[in-house]
C-alpha cells in the first residue's frame, strides 16, 4: 500500500513536469496561433491576444492555467477554432480513438501471445522460424503501407468493409488491423522470449521432473512467469494506443486524437497542445501504475521486493 | 566459453564475426545493405540511371520497359531513379539520426552511470519524464524551433564556402531533421548504458586506473567506452530501422523531408495517394523500404546473437 502511494505521488510529479515543460516549449516556438492566410493587423493581434490572456507574462499564464484547471477543470478555450473549448474537443475525439486502439490492443494480444507461445514451444524448428520471421516482418511493414494495402485488399472486395469515415459499425476493422498489426508482431516476439526464458527455468524442470504433461507445463507453470515482459509492454502502449496515430486516422478518415497532436501542434494551438499532453500523461502514468501492479501479482518475487 | 576461444586463439571480436559470417540470415542481409548502399549512393552516377527529376507527361504511370526499369510515376519521372535518390535520402537521414542520437545516449547514459548517486537518480528521473512525453509533439516543436537556425547555418555556410547554394540547401534542410529524431532516439541508448557502466565502474581494472592517478575523464574514455562497445553496436543496429520509421512516418504525414527532397516515406506517401490507378507507385517505394527495415532488423538480432557471450551456444 505504502508502495503504492508511492508511486502515484511519483506519477503527479511526473505529469506536472510534463505539463510543465509542454507549457514553456509551445510557447518558446516561433510563430503563433493567429498566423492565418492573412496576416492581421498589430492591433488586432493585441486585442486577440489580451482576449486569450497571452499578453501576461509567461510565469502570470502558467499560474493562470493551473489554477483554472485545478480550481475549474477548465482547460481553456482552443486557439484556432473559436468558440470551442479544449475539453469538448478531447471529449469528442476521445471515444473513436479509444474504440479504435481497444480493439488493435485486443488483436494484438490474440493474435500475438499464442503466436509466441507457440513459436516458443516449438523452439529452433518450423513453426518458431515462420512466426518470428511473420513477427519480423510486421514490425517492419509501416503502418502506412499496411493502410493503403489493406484499403486496396480487403476494403475494395470484402462487401461491408468500408475503407473511410467512422458510421457504421464495420468501420473499425481496417484501422484496427491496421494498428494492430505491429503490437502484435512486438507481442510474439516478447512473449517467445518470456516463454523461452520461463521453460528453461528451474521449476519448469522441477514440473516436468514431477510428471506434468506439455500443456499443463505450458500453462500453469511457464505462462505466468513467461508473460512479465508482455505486460510491461502492453501497459504504456494501450496508453499510446488509445490516444490516438496520426497516421491511421489519416488514413482511414477516423475523427480521433491523433489528429488533432500534430494540428495543435502545427497550429500553435497552445491550449489544446496542453490539454492534449495532459491527458496523454495522465494515461501513461496510470498504465504503468496498473502495470506495477499485475507485475506485483504475476510475480511474487517483486511482491516480497516492495 | 572462455575455453574455446583459448583453443581457437581467436579475440573476441574475431570469435563474434565468425559467428555472425556463420549466421546465415544475418549475412545475407548485411551484403543486402551492403548492396543497397551502393546502389543509392553510387548507381545514380552513372548516365544510364535517368534524372529522378526529369518530367515526361508522354509516359504518365507506366510499367516496367527497357527504357524505365520500374516504369514512371503519375508526372512521367522514371520510378528506379526516384526510389534510389529517396533511398539515398532514407538511408542519410537514418545514419545520421542514429548517430546523434548515439553521441547523446552514450554521453549521457555513461555519465549518470559513473557518478552514480543522486547525480545518477536525478538524470535518470528526467529521462523518465522525457519518455512520457508524446513522441510526435516533441518531433514536430523540435523541429519547428531548430529550422530558423539552421537557415541561418545554411546561408553562413554559403557565405564563408563559396560553395553553391542550391547544391547545400537542399541537404543542410536536412539538419533539423535528424536533429529532431536523434534528440529522441538517445533515451534508450542512454539506460542501456547506464546499467552497463553502474556494473563497470566497480570492476578492478577501474580500481587499478584510479590508483595509478587517472582522471575521471580518461578512465571513461580508455576504460568504460570500449567495453560498453558490444551492447551498443547492437543497441545501434537495431536503432536505424526504428529512425528510419520515424522520417518516414513524419515524411508521410508532411512533417520530414520536403521538396525538392524526396526520401521513401513521400514517395510512399505519393504511391498511396494513387493506388487505385496505379499501384506499383505504392509498391515499389515500399518494397524497398520493408526489405532494407528486414535486413537491418536481421544484421541486429544476428550482431546480438554474436556480440551476447550468453546466446553463445558453441
Amino acid at each position: 500500500m505504502r508502495f503504492l502511494i508511492k508511486r502515484v505521488l511519483q506519477g503527479v510529479f511526473v505529469v506536472f513536469v510534463l505539463e510543465t515543460l509542454t507549457f514553456f516549449l509551445v510557447r518558446a516556438l516561433p510563430g503563433n496561433p493567429f498566423l492565418g492566410e492573412r496576416k492581421l493587423p498589430d492591433y488586432i493581434l493585441a486585442q486577440l491576444n489580451s482576449l486569450y490572456g497571452l499578453d501576461a507574462g509567461a510565469w502570470e499564464q502558467y499560474a493562470r492555467y493551473w489554477k483554472a484547471i485545478l480550481l475549474h477543470g477548465d482547460f481553456g478555450p482552443s486557439l484556432v477554432r473559436e468558440g470551442v473549448q479544449v475539453s469538448e474537443m478531447i471529449a469528442q475525439a476521445f471515444p473513436a480513438s479509444l474504440l479504435l486502439g481497444s480493439i488493435a490492443m485486443l488483436l494484438a494480444i490474440v493474435v500475438g501471445i499464442p503466436a509466441g507461445m507457440l513459436a516458443a514451444y516449438h523452439r529452433n524448428h518450423l513453426p518458431d522460424t515462420l512466426l518470428m520471421l511473420g513477427a519480423v516482418a510486421g514490425i517492419c511493414i509501416p503502418s502506412f503501407v499496411l493502410a493503403p494495402l489493406l484499403e486496396i485488399s480487403l476494403g475494395m472486395h470484402v462487401p461491408g468493409l468500408s475503407v473511410a469515415g467512422w458510421d457504421d459499425s464495420l468501420c473499425v476493422v481496417l484501422p484496427a488491423m491496421a494498428l494492430g498489426a505491429v503490437n502484435a508482431a512486438y507481442v510474439a516476439r516478447l512473449t517467445r522470449g518470456g516463454m523461452v526464458e520461463a521453460l528453461s527455468s528451474d521449476f519448469v524442470r522441477t514440473a516436468r521432473a514431477k510428471g506434468a504433461g506439455p500443456s499443463r507445463i505450458l500453462w500453469r507453470h511457464a505462462l505466468r512467469s513467461g508473460l512479465l515482459p508482455v505486460v510491461a509492454y502492453l501497459g504504456p502502449a494501450f496508453a499510446a494506443l488509445i490516444t490516438g496515430s496520426f497516421v491511421v486516422e489519416t488514413c482511414f478518415q477516423v475523427p480521433g486524437l491523433g489528429l488533432h497532436f500534430v494540428n495543435a501542434t502545427t497550429d500553435r494551438d497552445y491550449f489544446l497542445i496542453q490539454g492534449l499532453v495532459l491527458c496523454y500523461g495522465v494515461l501513461i502514468v496510470l498504465a504503468n501504475l496498473i502495470v506495477d501492479i499485475l507485475l506485483a501479482w504475476l510475480n511474487p518475487r517483486i511482491r516480497s521486493a516492495e | 566459453m572462455k575455453n574455446s576461444n583459448a583453443s581457437h586463439g581467436c579475440s573476441l571480436w574475431q570469435d563474434a564475426a565468425r559467428r555472425l559470417l556463420r549466421n546465415r540470415p544475418a549475412a545475407l542481409s548485411g551484403v543486402f545493405l551492403l548492396l543497397m548502399v551502393a546502389a543509392c549512393f553510387i548507381l545514380p552516377v552513372f548516365p544510364c540511371v535517368p534524372n529522378p527529376n526529369t518530367i515526361d507527361l508522354n509516359a504518365i504511370a507506366q510499367g516496367c520497359s527497357w527504357q524505365h526499369l520500374l516504369g514512371t510515376d503519375h508526372l512521367g519521372r522514371d520510378m528506379l531513379a526516384r526510389v534510389l535518390y529517396g533511398g539515398r535520402i532514407s538511408l542519410l537521414v537514418g545514419f545520421a539520426a542514429t548517430t546523434v542520437s548515439l553521441f547523446l545516449g552514450l554521453g549521457y547514459g555513461m555519465v549518470s552511470g559513473y557518478a552514480g548517486g543522486r547525480v545518477d537518480t536525478w538524470m535518470m528521473r528526467a529521462v523518465d519524464v522525457l519518455f512520457a512525453l508524446p513522441f510526435i509533439v516533441v518531433v514536430i516543436v523540435f523541429s519547428l524551433s531548430i529550422e530558423e537556425p539552421c537557415r541561418e547555418f545554411t546561408s553562413w555556410v554559403v557565405l564563408h564556402t563559396g560553395w553553391n547554394r542550391d547544391s547545400v540547401a537542399p541537404l543542410l534542410g536536412l539538419v533539423p531533421l535528424f536533429l529532431a529524431i536523434g534528440a529522441l532516439g538517445w533515451l534508450t541508448l542512454a539506460r542501456i548504458v547506464r546499467t552497463q557502466t553502474l556494473a563497470l565502474r566497480e570492476q578492478e581494472y577501474v580500481l587499478a586506473a584510479r590508483s595509478l592517478g587517472l582522471g575521471h575523464c580518461s578512465i571513461l574514455m580508455r576504460h568504460i567506452t570500449p567495453n560498453l562497445l558490444g551492447p551498443v553496436i547492437v543497441y545501434t543496429t537495431l536503432a536505424v530501422p526504428g529512425i528510419m520509421l520515424t522520417e518516414s512516418t513524419l515524411s508521410f504525414i508532411g512533417l520530414g523531408v520536403k521538396a525538392p527532397n524526396s526520401s521513401w516515406g513521400t514517395l510512399i506517401k505519393e504511391g498511396a495517394d494513387r493506388m487505385e490507378i496505379a499501384p506499383q507507385l505504392l509498391l515499389y517505394p515500399a518494397l524497398f523500404f520493408c526489405l532494407t527495415l528486414l535486413a537491418l532488423n536481421f544484421l541486429g538480432d544476428g550482431l546480438r546473437d554474436a556480440l551476447d557471450p550468453r546466446s553463445a551456444k558453441d
